[in-house]
């Protein structure tokens, strides 16, 4: 490394506003433009290399600097713009351009409370998306979704193909068997929620948690999809321990850091950009090609003991086959999935932006609209953003206040899918129901019932309502002010505070009218449900840091700090049913519930941390985290996280003489972090019910531990980072070891003890993986550019110690595969019975390896971006074949692949697998390859721009992309990626007749005035 | 220099932190079940016991449908489990899914909100009287009896636990037999408690008992319509009888019949009732289902049912023929019901909507108790006893032999159908007598009979 690069950024704000006078002997002056518009860039610092002498530009762009001898070299560099390096031969005016970058300055990774890091002194593979590998490409729905395959060392999966979120992400693997396994967000430093809330009522109908597994099973969004990804500048993973100790107690599922997006000092930039386009079911599971003889086979049963019955049968079968027979003649055969299924839905983002700002005040305000249509009628999702961050100096620039604010009105409809015991969603009703089934409503808009199940889906579909309604505010400030500065030290205070509030409003409606709401069917007479929860997440924290350098250009960063944070929640559901006619206010109808569910809770902690740097050669780190919750058993009782890290950038010693490599860093990072147990983990609550009107208190299904402890993460991440030819290639390896030790496992008891599962800290578990990450600049002239980058990564998990029985969850029992904790074993694996009847491991959700490929390709003014990504491995549990095998509607019934004897075909053997208690058949593989995101541009060059626009347009591109628009999987349904049981947990991977999940098209215009 | 000043930050930071104090969490969401037991208060006693009362009802639909269809009354057909139809007829059966599960952990539950109860009662500070606690404790045991009996209905020759009382240290599993016996002495010290129980429960008995207010023939004090604990005896007594009856103890079944709320005159139907409702935290009658119903959720009637029956019997409108309105023709057309290579015509229906009552015991099979503790030492009475049922279900009287084999035959069979699809009864009459093989010939090939559920896998009895 060269010595110049060290100057670090509390130096660097010092020079700018603190401009050193020499003795004058030559005076340099000019003028600093921009590369693509010729305009002068203000605030641009300029420095004499290998000194502290420098300046910075005025408002025009202009500047003066003095040196004491000619020539030098001046190093001209500021966020936003590509650094660079001028000689200077001789005194007087010179003009420097500068070009507009993404990458600006030298990288920085914020990885402390309080401070960032350089990304070539990290100690840890810390992975950074940018705002353009962000939504650059193609824009995304939500946030999470669009990390998917763009950082190593994640398993993104989602839930449900319903727009607006429903997203698991999964950080070098499981870490939390029944605590939260999703990581912790801070936007702009404020902790950001991100619950998934089941809404009320839907269990209700489809009964869903009655049955094998008490899961609602009812795919709740999950609320970081509130975030919009335009407004951000860059997101920053800390996936594990070794990285996010210093976040404590919530840090063991990783965490995500994002930044917004902030203005630039000068002229105040307009930018416009308006998406319009479509998504489409990615892959139909197709129709069962029908003949009289299968419809024939559906009905009849034979029954040589009673001949009567079974010419009652054959009769009844015979009468399906007339029916079937007119229908197809007179060409009324409907193809359900497509008519269900088969919509375009219409997609519009539109989003405004100002941004700008003065010498000392930056501002950035945004508004954006997204609004996508489902493939199902009645299903979109819609969100309106309004984003204002302001940052501002003062007290002659010694302190900055920053205020980041945003609000968000999101809806999602989110249709009625999934698993249920009733036959009511959407999905269960497909399964049985046969093409010639009359299910359109007549010209007074009655719809006729279903023959072949419990629900008519296209009524379902028309009439219900299943609606997510967000209000939220998310409100972040940070004061950093500096207390003291000499020439070898220097102290700041950072104080910060942030509040996310949100009000999440669930509707469900099921109308009277609907067939499985008919009294004379059984029903209810109509169900309205409204759940209506307030949120509101609290952060405090202060922070002081301070710096000391040694004459010999040894560092000591040194940051201690306080953090509280306060949760609050409050879930009030009710649910109304045998409504009074077309009603649906909750006081209108006979049989009104109420549940409410209230969550406080309040976290305090502290920190010490100790950076050494010398001379950018060896940096190393120690720190502790403190935390106390009153989650825990004992309130008052510190849990204590400790971290250590060296990296040592080799290449930076003398005795380094390979010029081929010319950056070679080896680093090892050791922390630990904890994992809350899960909310009422700590007590046993007696539950509510009725009798002939009087209360009642009964004991709850899970027997609470008042002594539980948090879950602590132990990880130890190694690995080195190379550059080649001048940094045009680069490689990142990393191998990491995780251990979580006192899981709290919701273990299973003896149902004698009058419970069925209990609360304990009684198991550890490890991950263990490599993380591969090559760079390569393959091309680089002026016409052409072709940068390429792919991603290798592997995770493998053991439960390593367990003290309860081994258990089952997530699943629905070991006859249709479940997943089983067991020690010893793959805490991912998913077992069943085979055809002897043993319990076998049959699969394991988690992949063998991923890996991903982006590109980046320019010619000229065409940029052309992708991403693939290929799952290799991860097997699902797959009911929705099993479930259309019943109603004799599977696309595969008749073929015969599955029967190893080669003579039964798949429906039946599915059947007669299921009837065995033989879990094989459902296990299937769910690796796919699939061309994640692909986009198009071309950006109008300035000369037509200016002939056209004049000087109105600073910039306008406009372009084609896709999501998910080549798919290769050999699994048997929509979508290997796909989660019955939401989000959070470790089952992801069980499909029961999931929303089929949608490739999208967009056409893009972007301006910028 | 710097070190120290370091050291001094730090110091003050971590004083900051530490000098803050959290409270320790209390459960926003309900009440926690040590405040019960380390000191149960009146208001407590009120709320545990409808709990007890509303918990026993939890799961009620599949105990009932497990031994229903293992005893060949109905069959129950639910197109998104299909085990009803697969491992529950051909008897292979799995100890660790919901049919096995669900019953056997809801009847603990009961137990254990009563065992909560029991021991906040022995620490209660509320003042309760000795007639009180003499109530509560008689109350809260026969119910206590009950659930355990359930569970040994479906468990038989596997046994149970009867001493659940510490979650981390249950008692062992003790025999079907020594089951039975434990049951019985807890109803036995439940019945003692409830003579001593003065004229009150100081707990709301629900509506379900009304049937059973005034069979103790003590009057009541004050006189109003309410259980009292003499009244409930008679409960407590029947339930011993059929306890008794189950251990082949003839005579004390007869003592007990006459203390119970038998009445050889009265309405069959007069008895003890779970009730149900749609209000709030209620629930609504799990056996309920409508008239035609779908694959997806029916209980359709076993053929033999209607084949098996005497002509005449009124029993037989507990099922209804199943018949649809065909649009087509204007005819009513048979609507039977196929799945899984079954088909019934009749749809079980003693239940006519979501919020009927379920019988827990009433007085037919009371008077069938009697008959059969007679049915060895005095077929006569016996006779009259099955003469009794006959004539309410609209039969001649008996004129078949009065051998005790014979008249076996005969309690069987009027068992069948006056208690049909009530509670698993047939299933476990038919193993009583070691006649399970009168259920042959079976539906399909495949088919076979069993005589108890396994023990819960997460028991982890080894």
């Amino acid at each position: 490394m060269k010595k110049q690069t060290q100057i670090n950024k509390g130096l660097l704000l010092f020079l700018f506003f603190f401009p050193i006078i020499l003795f004058a002997q030559e005076t340099i002056t000019g003028k600093v433009i921009n590369e693509g518009t010729g305009e002068g860039i203000p605030f641009i610092n300029i420095v004499e290399e290998g000194t502290n002498n420098g300046t910075a530009t005025d408002i025009d762009g202009n500047f003066s600097l003095t040196v004491n001898s000619l020539p030098v070299k001046l190093k001209v560099f500021a966020i936003g713009f590509a650094e660079k390096s001028v000689s200077v031969e001789i005194a007087g005016s010179i003009t420097i351009q500068v070009a507009e970058s993404t990458e600006s300055l030298e990288e920085v990774v914020i990885t402390g409370l309080a401070t960032s890091v350089k990304r070539s002194n990290a100690a840890n593979a810390v992975s950074s998306v940018s705002a353009e590998d962000l939504a650059g490409l193609t824009p995304p729905q939500t946030l999470d979704g669009a990390l998917a395959g763009k950082f190593a060392g994640a398993l993104i999966t989602k839930s449900s193909g319903a727009p607006g979120g429903g997203i698991s992400v999964k950080l070098r693997g499981v870490t939390s068997i029944n605590g939260n396994s999703q990581p912790l967000y801070i936007v702009d430093g404020v902790y950001v929620n991100n619950n998934s809330i089941s809404g009320a009522g839907l269990n209700a109908v489809s009964g869903a948690a009655g049955g094998g597994n008490a899961s609602n099973q009812d795919n709740p969004s999950n609320r970081i999809a509130d975030i919009n990804p335009d407004d951000i500048e860059s997101v920053e993973i800390l996936k594990g321990a070794s990285a996010a100790a210093i976040y404590g107690a919530r840090a063991a599922a990783g965490v995500i850091i994002i930044t917004t997006k902030k203005g630039k000092a000068g002229q105040t930039k307009i930018s416009f950009s308006q998406d319009a386009g479509f998504n489409t079911i990615i892959r139909p599971r197709g129709q069962r090609n029908f003949t009289e003889d299968r419809i024939f086979d559906i009905f009849f049963s034979p029954d040589p003991d009673d001949p009567v019955a079974e010419q009652n049968s054959r009769d009844a079968a015979n009468a399906q086959v007339a029916l079937f027979t007119d229908a197809r003649n007179n060409g009324r055969l409907v193809d359900f999935e497509d008519e269900i299924y088969g919509e375009e839905g219409f997609i519009t983002n539109t989003s405004v932006n100002v941004s700008g700002g003065s010498d000392n005040t930056l501002f950035y305000a945004a508004f954006s609209n997204n609004e996508e249509d489902g493939i199902v009628q009645n299903t979109g999702y819609n969100r309106k953003s309004i984003r204002f961050n302001i940052n501002h100096d003062f007290l002659d620039k010694r302190a900055k206040l920053s205020l980041t604010s945003n609000y968000i009105d999101s809806r999602s409809n989110r249709g009625f899918f999934n698993n249920d015991n009733t036959g009511t969603t959407i999905g269960v009703a497909l399964t049985s129901t046969l093409p010639y089934a009359d299910l359109f409503p007549d010209a007074n808009g009655n719809y006729p019932d279903n023959p072949f199940g419990s629900s008519n889906p296209l009524q379902t579909r028309d009439l219900i309502t299943n609606r997510e309604d967000v209000n939220r505010f998310i409100v972040g400030s940070a004061l950093d002010v500096k207390l003291y500065e000499a020439e070898k030290s220097n102290l700041k205070a950072v104080i910060r505070g942030g509040v996310d509030y949100y009000q999440l409003i669930t509707t469900a409606i099921f109308p009277e009218q609907l067939q499985f709401q008919k009294p004379s069917n059984g029903g209810l007479n109509g169900l309205s449900a409204l759940g209506t929860t307030e949120n509101k997440d609290a952060n405090y924290s202060l922070f002081l840091v301070h710096n000391y350098t040694t004459d010999n250009d040894l560092n000591f960063r040194t940051q201690a700090g306080v953090t509280k944070q306060t949760f609050f929640r409050n879930t009030v559901r009710n649910i109304t049913s045998d409504l009074i006619a077309a009603q649906s206010n909750l006081d209108q109808g006979a049989n009104v519930s109420v549940t409410q569910f209230r969550q406080e809770q309040e976290d305090q902690g502290f920190f010490v941390q100790e950076e050494l740097n010398y001379q950018d050669k060896i940096i190393g780190t120690l720190g502790i985290r403190g935390d106390k919750s009153s989650n825990n058993g004992d309130a008052n009782k510190f849990f204590y996280y400790p971290k250590a890290s060296a990296a040592v950038n080799i290449h930076s010693f003398d005795f380094w003489k390979i010029p081929v490599v010319n950056q070679f860093k080896v680093r090892a990072a050791y922390g630990e972090a904890g994992n809350f147990a899960p909310n009422g983990a700590l007590f046993t609550a007696y539950t509510n019910s009725l009798i002939d009107g009087n209360v009642g208190i009964v004991v709850p299904a899970t027997l609470g531990d008042p002594t539980i402890s948090p879950e602590k993460q132990k990880e130890l991440e190694v690995g080195f980072d190379a550059s080649f030819l001048d940094s045009r290639i680069g490689l990142e390896f990393s191998y990491y070891n995780k251990s979580v030790d006192d899981l709290i496992l919701q273990a299973n008891i003896e149902p004698s003890s009058g419970f069925t599962s209990r609360f304990a800290n009684a198991g550890n578990l490890a991950n263990r993986g490599v993380e591969i990450a090559i760079n390569a600049n393959i091309i680089q002239n002026d016409n052409f550019d072709w940068n390429t980058n792919v991603l290798f990564f592997t995770n493998t998990s053991e439960i390593t110690k367990l003290e309860v029985a081994p258990f089952n969850l997530g699943g629905f029992g070991a006859g249709l595969g479940t997943f089983r904790i067991e020690e010893g074993k793959s805490a991912t694996q998913i077992v069943g019975t085979n055809a002897d009847g043993d319990l076998v491991v049959l699969g394991n959700s988690e992949p063998d390896f991923q890996i991903t490929w982006s590109n980046n390709v320019r010619y000229k003014d065409f940029t052309l971006s992708f991403l693939w990504h290929w799952k290799q491995g991860g097997d699902n549990i797959n009911l929705t074949n099993l479930l259309t095998d019943f109603g004799g509607t599977s696309p595969d019934y008749d073929d015969v692949d599955l029967d190893p004897a080669g003579t039964t075909p798949n429906g039946p053997f599915r059947i007669g697998a299921f009837r065995a208690g033989n879990a094989t058949p459902f296990v299937e593989d769910a690796s796919y390859l699939r061309l994640r995101e692909v986009g198009l541009y071309y950006n109008l060059p300035s000369k037509i721009r200016k002939q056209v626009f004049g000087n109105y347009v600073s910039n306008l591109k406009i372009g084609f992309s896709g999501n998910n628009l080549i798919n290769v999987f050999d699994y048997n349904s929509y979508d290997p990626e796909v989660s019955n049981f939401g989000s959070n947990g470790l089952s992801t991977g069980v499909e029961v007749t999931p929303f089929p999940s949608s490739k999208r098209y967009l056409f893009h215009l972007a301006v910028d005035f | 220099m710097k070190i120290l000043k370091n050291i001094l930050i730090v110091g003050f930071v971590a004083l900051i932190a530490v000098s803050c104090e959290i409270e320790d969490a209390t459960n926003l969401n309900g009440p926690t079940t040590d405040s019960v037991s380390e000191d149960l208060s009146r208001a407590e006693l009120r709320q545990t016991m409808a709990g007890v009362l509303a918990d026993m009802r939890v799961q009620l639909a599949t105990q009932t449908d497990g031994q229903a269809v293992a005893g060949r009354e109905y069959w129950r057909f639910q197109s998104s489990d299909p085990r009803w139809t697969a491992d529950l007829l051909t008897g292979t059966l799995d100890d660790n899914t919901f049919y096995t599960t669900n019953p056997y952990a809801a009847r603990y539950a009961t137990v254990k909100d009563i065992n909560l109860i029991l021991e906040g009662l022995e620490n209660s500070t509320a003042g309760f009287s000795a007639e009180e606690i003499a109530a509560t404790r008689g109350f809260a045991n026969t119910i206590k009896a009950h659930e355990l009996l359930m569970v040994l209905n479906q468990q038989f020759q596997n046994g149970i636990r009867v001493d659940v009382n510490d979650p981390d240290n249950l008692g062992p599993f003790v025999s079907y037999e020594e089951g039975l016996t434990a049951v019985f002495e807890m109803l036995t010290t439940a019945s003692a408690d409830l003579a001593n129980a003065g004229s009150e429960f100081p707990f709301v008995i629900p509506s379900g008992f009304d049937g059973i207010e005034g069979a103790s023939g003590v009057p009541d004090i004050p006189e109003d319509a309410i259980v009292s604990p003499a009244d409930f005896l008679t409960f407590t007594n029947a339930l011993m009888a059929r306890v008794e009856a189950y251990r082949g103890n003839y005579a004390s079944v007869i003592t007990l019949l006459s203390n119970s709320f038998m009445d050889m005159s009265g309405d069959l139907r007069t008895g003890a009732y779970f009730t149900f409702s749609l209000t709030g935290a209620d629930i609504a009658n799990p056996l309920f289902f409508a008239l035609n119903s779908t694959v997806a959720n029916a209980r359709i009637a076993h053929p033999s049912f209607i084949v098996d029956a005497e002509a005449n019997d009124n029993r037989l409108s507990k099922v209804v023929f199943r018949e649809v309105l065909n649009d087509a023709t204007g005819m009513v057309e048979a609507n039977p019901l196929t799945s899984d290579n079954l088909t019934g015509t009749h749809d079980v229906f003693i239940y006519d909507s979501n919020v009927a009552s379920v019988p827990i015991l009433r007085n037919e099979e009371l008077i069938l108790l009697l008959a059969e503790a007679n049915h060895i030492t005095n077929p006569t009475a016996a006779v009259a006893a099955i003469d009794i049922i006959r004539t309410a279900a609209g039969l001649p009287a008996y004129s078949g032999g009065t051998t005790p084999a014979d008249l076996v035959t005969e309690i069987l069979n009027q068992r069948r159908y006056s208690l049909y699809a009530e509670g698993g009864h047939r299933w476990i009459d038919l193993r009583r007598f070691d006649r399970l093989s009168d259920l042959e010939p079976l539906d399909r090939g495949g088919d076979a009979t069993f005589d108890r559920f396994p023990t819960p896998a997460n028991e982890n009895r080894n």
